[in-house]
């Protein structure tokens, strides 16, 4: 064994070349290091700050309380009431099933619903605690209270469940509030707490951003097995706002129970000098204290295939002919257009021919030589086919639109559809056909084409009345001027003139429900509209009315009226549902008018 | 007499090193009690003790003649080497793999054992070897290395095995074996690899395909490297302050006493705590290359070189795998993170540091 303890050169230098590339290798092994640690720390340092905050925080909803709906006085139509809730927290989830096993056993809880907790359970991250069931009986609190030791987890809440105190009264106009939908939710955090509702119809829906409330939080601080460690802040959540209607809640029981004696019907009762809509209702009704619990299959199928559509609201979304209640708009054209004065007269033989086609009179022997203001009171249909055609199309359709036929009425409001007034052009686009006369003589007497909703024709009415172009509301106390329409008073008076006979003169359509009560006479235009045509068979066996016919093809009964005739202040239209006639509405309208007046009489004493 | 030669056979020894070991040591401690939730209770109070019994070990180590241990070299590892099979037999399980032998008083890991064993046989190999070393010549150690790594897979113990087998190589190329060897080595080793896989458990190859995906499978298998991700980023520039580390406290980071120390350091001192540490390393890295490149004698160099090299890759592998560089194989963070044999051992390994340091200039027998 020699001794060679020091490296030659040669091995030596490669040793010292092998050693640099190994120091170097090295260096740039820990730079990579150091590059790695800039980049999660500093580039992406935020990105995993935010990341470690989630992990470590979790927040607990607290649901803010509904603002609720009054009526014009201040008597609540939606409200609040206290119920107690049984919840699960989740930092106990992992005792979940124990609990609802030992729960069973204390109180009515099935399995379905077990198996519904579980899964909600399963689904949470946060700390949101888990409805398990709503409306506990006093009973059942006590009981939970009393076994609080073996139900790890469970707690009652105090929650508010949004009640409806009149039932069904208003309930068209009001809505109802449920659990939101999935699409609901959908970019909307909010809608997801626990236990939030949305307003799903009706003014809980058209004010639901006012009447929600701002949630609040409590931020809790949590480990990694999500047990709470501490709560490190929180902010109460905000009631929505409380919201006072226009809605006398008086009326619109009176205009609901009237109605009801009716399978079908609407009413809108306004006060013209302000456009305050004091009562709209719908029947038949339904009781939206069904939905915030979530309704049963039962009770929403029954709801669905009634026939009568309990769940639409008719006096906004139901679109019919409005018949004659149009002949007052026919008649202030023509006088606006110049195309007749008082005094032109028209011979009503019973009938007029368009080319070839027969269109009939209400009164098959003729009315003889009518004005207008006997035209309206008798509703001569020959004397508005003949100005009708006169006016045309164009000038009807404008005055039409001016009364605010076609314009829905209230602006956003959920579910409200549009009348329809026809012109050339939309008939040209939709049936892709030519106006004709016809079309112009049907418009003449709020056939054919022409569709409008109870709202529409109570606003026509109002507008009417009162000069100005009034638009309706449902929220607002205050005064409000509107602006005047440019119709000349005269005009308007002869207009007016003529309802007034309907309803008063001996041969008016109405004469026979006229308001005996002196000083609370009302003036109106009645109508019917066709559902569907009378045939000439028909016609010759004398069935021109419709009363033996199913109740389904019978006509709709309307009638447009204002009160009282010397000083107006109450406008109202009425549709009955195929009511063969327009007599039942007449006496809807004549009780709503006199009720509203004596209940104004009652308040001023 | 006796305490004036001690005295004389101190201070020859490079002091610059101990006194770094003892800084990142006491930083470690200060990391283990931040991980206690504020307690030196139960890891940094066993750590001191460990570490001190190490510390005795490594001046032992380092006072004796080197000499000595050239003659010993071959002996030690094939004790290292026996104790290893010793786990296949009486090995017991441990954390999902055998790696441990229950001495009864402490838990000894013989792989451990051999990253030192390793070193010392090799660099006795190629010290008594003349340049150039021929393909006759390489088979003996390329055995010396692939027997321990065979053994160590089978545990499987992948870190290790990784260590060893680099820790070798890196002495191969320093030896100066012709770089077609690791051409040829390189492979190999690629060829092996699918008969590799089929040696794996599931939770390996798990890690191996979180690696590549680590968003996959968030909550499961890809927790572990994503809350430690997490954890390191979340702590900025200047950290969340000293036992503020809200993902460790909260129970978030897995392992953070262990494997994932220099998580937690980031999480609480940020980019600076972290760059502070590395920094560290730096400075003792160099230190050590100072002895490799001032000694003289060929099995001197090569052990310095070797377990230099074990250190950097301790040190690379388990920064490399917190910040998902690597796939995590468990190698823990020298000197800092919690834990018994591997603290042993490398203090052990620094003690034959020293000792080469010491004997810089001594002439070795071949």
């Amino acid at each position: 064994m020699s001794d060679v303890t020091l490296m030659s050169d040669k091995r030596n230098a490669q040793f010292l070349s092998r050693i640099f590339v190994i120091g170097l290798l090295q260096g740039i092994c820990l730079l990579i290091l150091v590059g790695r640690m800039y980049y999660l720390q500093i580039v992406q340092g935020n990105y995993y700050h935010l990341l470690a905050e989630g992990n470590r925080v979790a927040t607990r909803a607290l649901l803010p309380s509904r603002g609720e709906l009054c009526d014009r006085h201040g008597v609540p139509f939606a409200q609040n009431t206290t119920t107690f809730r049984l919840v699960f927290l989740m930092d106990k989830r992992d005792k979940v099933e124990k609990t609802l096993e030992a729960l069973s056993k204390l109180i009515v809880f099935s399995d379905e619903e077990k198996e519904e907790a579980l899964k909600s359970t399963r689904k949470k991250r946060g700390l949101d605690a888990v409805i398990l069931k709503e409306n506990l009986t006093w009973a059942e609190v006590s009981t939970i209270e009393l076994h609080g030791a073996d139900l790890p987890g469970i707690s009652v809440e105090v929650g508010g469940v949004r009640t409806y105190p009149e039932k069904s009264v208003g309930a068209h106009v009001l809505g109802y509030v449920a659990a939101p939908s999935e699409e609901e939710q959908e970019g909307d955090e909010a809608l997801a707490i626990p236990g939030m509702k949305v307003g799903k119809n009706g003014l809980e829906k058209h004010f639901e951003k006012r009447l929600r409330g701002v949630p609040g939080y409590s931020a809790f601080e949590v480990n990694a097995r999500r047990k709470v460690v501490r709560e490190l802040d929180q902010k109460p959540s905000a009631p929505g706002q409380t919201i006072r209607l226009t809605l006398d809640g008086n009326l619109q029981a009176y205009v609901q129970e009237t109605l009801e004696a009716h399978p079908s019907a609407a009413a809108v009762v306004m006060d013209l000098r302000n456009g305050d809509i004091l009562a709209l209702a719908s029947t038949p009704s339904f009781d939206p204290n069904l939905f915030p619990q979530g309704i049963s299959h039962k009770e929403w199928n029954k709801l669905r295939d009634n026939v009568y559509v309990p769940l639409t609201n008719k006096a906004l979304s139901g679109r019919y002919p409005p018949g004659s209640t149009i002949k007052p708009l026919v008649a202030l054209a023509a006088l606006h257009a110049g195309v007749i004065n008082a005094n032109t007269t028209v011979h009503c033989p019973g009938y007029m021919y368009v080319g070839t086609h027969k269109f009939h009179c209400i009164c098959k022997e003729g009315h003889g030589p009518v004005n207008v203001s006997q035209a309206l009171a008798r509703s001569c249909d020959v004397f508005f086919y003949e100005v009708g055609k006169k006016v045309g199309i164009d000038r009807l359709a404008a005055v039409y639109q001016d009364f605010g036929l076609g314009s829905g009425g209230l602006p956003d409001f959920p579910y409200q559809k549009r009348g329809l007034v026809p012109t050339k052009a939309w008939k040209q686009e939709k049936k892709g056909e030519k106006w004709t006369v016809s079309d112009t003589v049907q418009a003449s007497i709020g056939q054919g084409y022409m569709l409008a909703t109870p709202l529409e024709l109570a606003i026509v009415i109002a507008r009417l009345v009162g000069g100005t172009r009034l638009m309706p509301r449902l929220e607002g106390i205050h005064g409000m001027l509107f602006p005047q329409m440019d119709y000349k008073r005269e005009h308007l008076d002869l207009v007016l003139g003529g309802m007034g006979d309907a309803a008063n003169m001996l041969g008016g359509t109405a004469f026979r429900w006229r308001i005996l009560d002196p000083g609370y006479e009302m003036g109106g235009k009645t109508g019917t509209s066709q559902v569907r045509r009378i045939t000439r068979q028909q016609r010759a066996l004398g069935q021109t009315r419709t009363y033996h016919l199913p109740w389904k093809y019978r006509e709709h009964g309307l009638f447009m009226a204002y009160a009282p005739v010397h000083d107006p202040r109450y406008v109202v239209a009425v549709l009955i549902e195929h009511a063969g006639s327009s007599g039942p509405a007449v006496q809807v309208a004549r009780d709503i008018l006199l009720e509203a007046q004596l209940m104004e009489k009652e308040a001023e004493l | 007499m006796i305490l004036k030669s001690f005295f004389q056979k101190m201070k020859p020894l490079n002091w610059g090193i101990v006194g770094l070991i003892f800084v990142i040591a006491a930083l470690g401690w200060g990391l283990l009690i931040s991980a206690a939730g504020g307690d030196i209770s139960p890891w940094a109070s066993k750590q001191i003790v460990r570490f001190s019994i190490g510390i005795l070990i490594m001046g032992g180590v380092a006072l004796t003649n080197l000499r000595w241990w050239l003659q010993f070299s071959y002996i030690f590892y094939w004790i290292s080497f026996v104790l290893l099979c010793g786990v296949e037999c009486m090995g017991f399980m441990g954390m999902g793999a055998e790696r441990w032998i229950d001495l009864y008083v402490i838990q000894l890991q013989p792989s451990e054992l051999m990253k030192i064993a390793l070193v010392m046989a090799l660099a006795r190999y190629f010290h008594s070897q003349s340049l150039p070393l021929s393909l006759a010549k390489v088979w003996f150690p390329t055995l010396l290395v692939l027997l321990p790594v065979c053994l160590v897979l089978r545990q499987p113990d992948l870190g290790t095995a990784m260590v060893l087998l680099l820790t070798g190589g890196m002495m191969f190329f320093l030896a100066g074996v012709s770089l077609w060897f690791f051409g040829v080595a390189l492979m190999g080793a690629a060829a092996s690899i699918p008969l590799l896989w089929n040696f794996l458990y599931d939770y390996q190859k798990n890690r191996i395909l979180i690696f590549f995906d680590p968003g996959q499978d968030a909550l499961g298998k890809g927790y572990h490297i994503n809350q430690s991700k997490i954890a390191l980023g979340s702590g900025g520039l200047w950290g969340k302050g000293y036992m503020q580390g809200t993902q460790a406290s909260l129970g978030f980071l897995p392992e953070k006493q262990t494997d994932s120390i220099f998580t937690l350091l980031c999480e609480e001192w940020g980019f600076m705590g972290g760059l502070f540490l590395i920094g560290l390393y730096v400075v003792l890295l160099i230190a050590c290359f100072r002895i490799i490149l001032t000694t003289q004698n060929v099995f001197g160099r090569f052990v310095a070189a070797g377990i230099t090299i074990t250190f950097f890759l301790y040190v690379f592998i388990n920064i490399g795998m917190v910040m998902g560089l690597l796939p995590v194989v468990g190698v823990p963070l020298p000197l800092v993170s919690y834990g018994g044999t591997a603290l042993l051992t490398l203090l052990m390994g620094f003690g034959f540091l020293l000792n080469v340091g010491a004997h810089r200039t001594a002439k070795l027998p071949r």
